[in-house]
């Protein structure tokens, strides 16, 4: 988001005020979960996700003390399902108004943790209707998908992180791991910036405000070496009081999670919700360009080197992307997440959510302007999808063998996440997220003489 | 004597009338091809479900033949051949076919029911659809038909994981009980739609991979008795369906992955993705900044 505007102190008319956007969200979200039991009563195609009528069966056997893995393809943690069993007795729409009030809550923590970087009031506005009024995500919960339940558990991280709460964030993490294993991928980028020259757990950690920095010019040679110099800097002393902590807390709720579902459910539990995702490899099409190679040797198993060599260019990514921008954890932990997503051996629609929740967090720290680079970036990677979407629709509703221009559709639209990604950290204004306790005294230091 | 000329001229009504109904689209088998087997004494709610719970875990058309030979009443529980109220039952598949477009379709089939006098209450057409391997019915879909009350009660049995391609998975069957009351012999066709959807299917070079319906199986049975589970329901025998069906084929082609794509689609994907990888990489090396520059500024 350009900064272009010379007064960004200006407030955002009353009508726009975050209050009120929150109320105006809460209301249509509650109007689309009312909508949807019309629809589902009265139509045929239904507005509900397939999803939920998963976790809400799930719900229902717990309930009735039975294994939620008794429902097919139940894939989650026995954690969602013990979250729903409220709907078998109060309304089956329930589940939905929780992922909803998760949905409104992501609003609400990205709002919070703008502010705490002293975000200009305009700009934190503009940046939670990129989530609130997105149609994609007001929609997943509506129609009752669990993710925004995930998303606020990342936010509430990042939250509690700032405030220097290390044992709340590494709690939280260990849950949301076990809840969902993709967040796993921040592990190293949370754990560097746990680096004690930046963050003490006994005290709110300095953060880097949203005015500072605002001259920072591209890197130049000195600067490459030195990307190389803090990385081995911070591993150096890898084994800080604060990181022993985050990793212990954080590793022991998660085995301690996954201890106790293993009690009540066995190995179901651990092949269904964690296995499963892991060793996840689909024939059927989606948007991963690994879709029809998947699926044209499927009648043999693939040898570990393939499995190896296949997974290359993801770990690759990933610890480019955690080496250069470890210090700027939102943002770093916002590549991450478009990265993994492109990569993966399948993508479906509600993985977009994973990093649709931390675009906000990033824009105000963008240079590029709506008109034209960030139209041009939205047109590519909707139009990429819609052109995917176009030959699934041949494929899956008009019966026509359109595989290999499905394929090619799904190497588009890794170009289309390459080039955003691409302009995305071209146009970021680099901005850590703690500011460094060494250099704040090397300040005191140099005033005193 | 007179009791046996009016069975003779039952009879012989009811071969013209099975003649004089015969159309282009008739696929039907008649009770004379199962007589072996005329009735079944089940004591579970779904014929399948005794099917499933005893040694079989998948289905096998010869396997289910003999599973019902088994379930056959003893011989006191089968009305008298000789008895003058009974008729013989019969029903004829008027129609079959699979209409729709893409992966998911309708199989429609048509079932014309014959007069019918018994001794006890049969109230219930059983209709068996032993789908081939490549298509699969939705439980899920299925129960929300039955909650609209489009069929009395419906059941999946064998392979239901809706994620396999068909050379991973195993077969299933689809039971679907319809009530019927004498107004369906009076006014002839019940019509049943049952949404499939196709798995992923064998590679073929051709790109298509061709899978064939077969005939259903029909039972009419005694209703089932909530509260009763161990009372056995009777169940008269109408037709047992052959694998393929008599006239017309009704077949479904499903698009297939097409086995010469395989060594450029593996190549190109791999490129890809080393290419975007290398294009991130050089992206973030470039970009990325030292915060000790930021903090001497300040001071």
């Amino acid at each position: 988001m350009s900064r272009g505007s010379e007064n960004t102190d200006d407030e955002p008319p009353k009508w726009m005020s975050f209050r009120s956007l929150l109320v105006f969200s809460m209301f249509l979200r509650v109007f689309l979960i009312v909508y949807g039991e019309w629809q589902d009563a009265h139509m045929e195609v239904r507005y509900t996700d397939v999803d939920y009528i998963v976790f809400s069966d799930a719900a229902s056997l717990m309930a009735s003390g039975e294994s939620p893995y008794k429902r097919t393809t139940y894939r989650y943690s026995p954690l969602l399902a013990l979250l729903l069993t409220p709907h078998s007795f109060f309304h089956r729409s329930f589940g939905k108004f929780l992922f909803s009030a998760s949905d409104l809550l992501v609003g609400w923590f990205i709002h919070t943790i703008l502010k705490e970087r002293k975000v200009p009031e305009k700009i934190c506005t503009y940046s939670v209707m990129v989530w609130l009024f997105n149609p994609f995500t007001f929609t997943i919960g509506t129609r009752g998908n669990c993710e925004p339940l995930v998303c606020a558990m990342i936010l509430w991280i990042i939250i509690s992180l700032m405030q220097g709460k290390l044992a709340q964030a590494a709690f939280w993490y260990g849950l949301v791991v076990h809840f969902r294993v993709y967040p796993i991928i921040y592990a190293l980028p949370i754990i560097l910036v746990l680096d004690s020259q930046v963050f003490r757990s006994d005290q709110k950690p300095p953060l880097e405000d949203w005015n500072t920095g605002q001259t920072k010019t591209p890197t130049s040679n000195t600067e490459k070496k030195t990307i190389l110099f803090n990385l081995l800097t911070a591993l150096k002393s890898l084994f800080s009081r604060e990181r022993i902590m985050f990793a212990l807390i954080s590793g022991g709720v998660f085995l301690a999670c996954n201890a106790v579902s293993f009690y009540f459910y066995g190995h179901e539990f651990l092949h269904e919700a964690l296995l499963y995702h892991l060793t996840r490899t689909d024939p059927r099409h989606n948007f991963s360009i690994y879709f029809y190679h998947i699926y044209l040797h499927y009648e043999r198993q693939f040898s570990a080197v393939e499995k190896l060599i296949s997974f290359l260019p993801q770990f690759t990514v990933q610890f480019a992307l955690v080496s250069c921008f470890w210090q700027d954890l939102v943002f770093c932990i916002f590549l991450q997440t478009v990265a993994f997503v492109a990569f993966n051996k399948v993508i479906t629609a509600q993985y977009f959510v994973w990093f649709y929740c931390l675009l906000p967090l990033i824009l105000p720290w963008s240079r590029m302007k709506l008109k034209w680079e960030g139209l041009l970036c939205i047109i590519l990677w909707i139009g990429a999808q819609t052109h995917w979407l176009l030959w699934g629709y041949m494929l899956e509703f008009k019966g026509l063998n359109v595989f290999l221009q499905l394929w090619a559709a799904s190497l588009l639209f890794l170009a289309a996440n390459t080039f955003v990604l691409v302009k995305i950290i071209q146009r970021h204004r680099f901005s850590p997220l703690f500011r460094r306790y060494e250099s704040s005294s090397q300040k005191h230091v140099k005033k005193l003489h | 004597m007179a009791t046996q000329l009016r069975r003779s001229l039952l009879t012989l009504i009811f071969i013209c009338w099975a003649i004089s109904s015969t159309s282009s689209d008739q696929v039907g088998t008649s009770y004379g091809d199962s007589d072996q087997i005329r009735s079944l004494c089940i004591s579970d709610r779904f014929i399948m479900e005794s099917y499933f719970t005893t040694t079989h875990t998948s289905l096998d058309d010869s396997e289910f033949r003999n599973f019902l030979l088994h379930q056959q009443c003893s011989s006191d529980k089968i009305p008298s051949e000789h008895d003058p109220n009974i008729v013989p039952a019969t029903s004829l598949i008027q129609h079959r076919n699979v209409t729709g477009e893409g992966s998911h379709r309708n199989l429609l089939t048509s079932i014309k029911l014959l007069p019918l006098y018994l001794e006890f209450q049969l109230q219930e057409l059983v209709i068996l659809e032993r789908l081939p391997l490549g298509v699969f019915a939705d439980p899920f879909e299925l129960q929300s038909i039955q909650q609209r009350r489009v069929f009395s009660d419906v059941s999946v049995f064998g392979d239901t994981n809706l994620e396999l391609p068909s050379f991973r998975s195993n077969r299933s069957v689809v039971e679907i009980h319809v009530e019927v009351s004498p107004r369906d012999y009076e006014n002839g066709e019940i019509s049943l739609k049952l949404p499939l959807h196709a798995r992923y299917q064998p590679l073929d070079d051709s790109g298509y991979s061709r899978v064939e319906f077969g005939e259903p199986d029909l039972f009419l049975c005694s209703s089932h008795v909530q509260n009763h589970q161990h009372e056995q329901r009777r169940c008269l025998v109408l037709s047992i369906g052959r694998s393929k069906t008599e006239t017309r084929s009704v077949f479904w082609d499903i698009p297939a992955g097409i086995r010469g794509h395989t060594e450029y689609v593996s190549a190109l994907t791999f490129a890809a993705a080393v290419l975007s990888a290398i294009s991130i990489l050089v992206a973030s090396v470039l970009s990325s900044k030292v915060e000790s520059c930021k903090n001497s500024k300040q001071s």
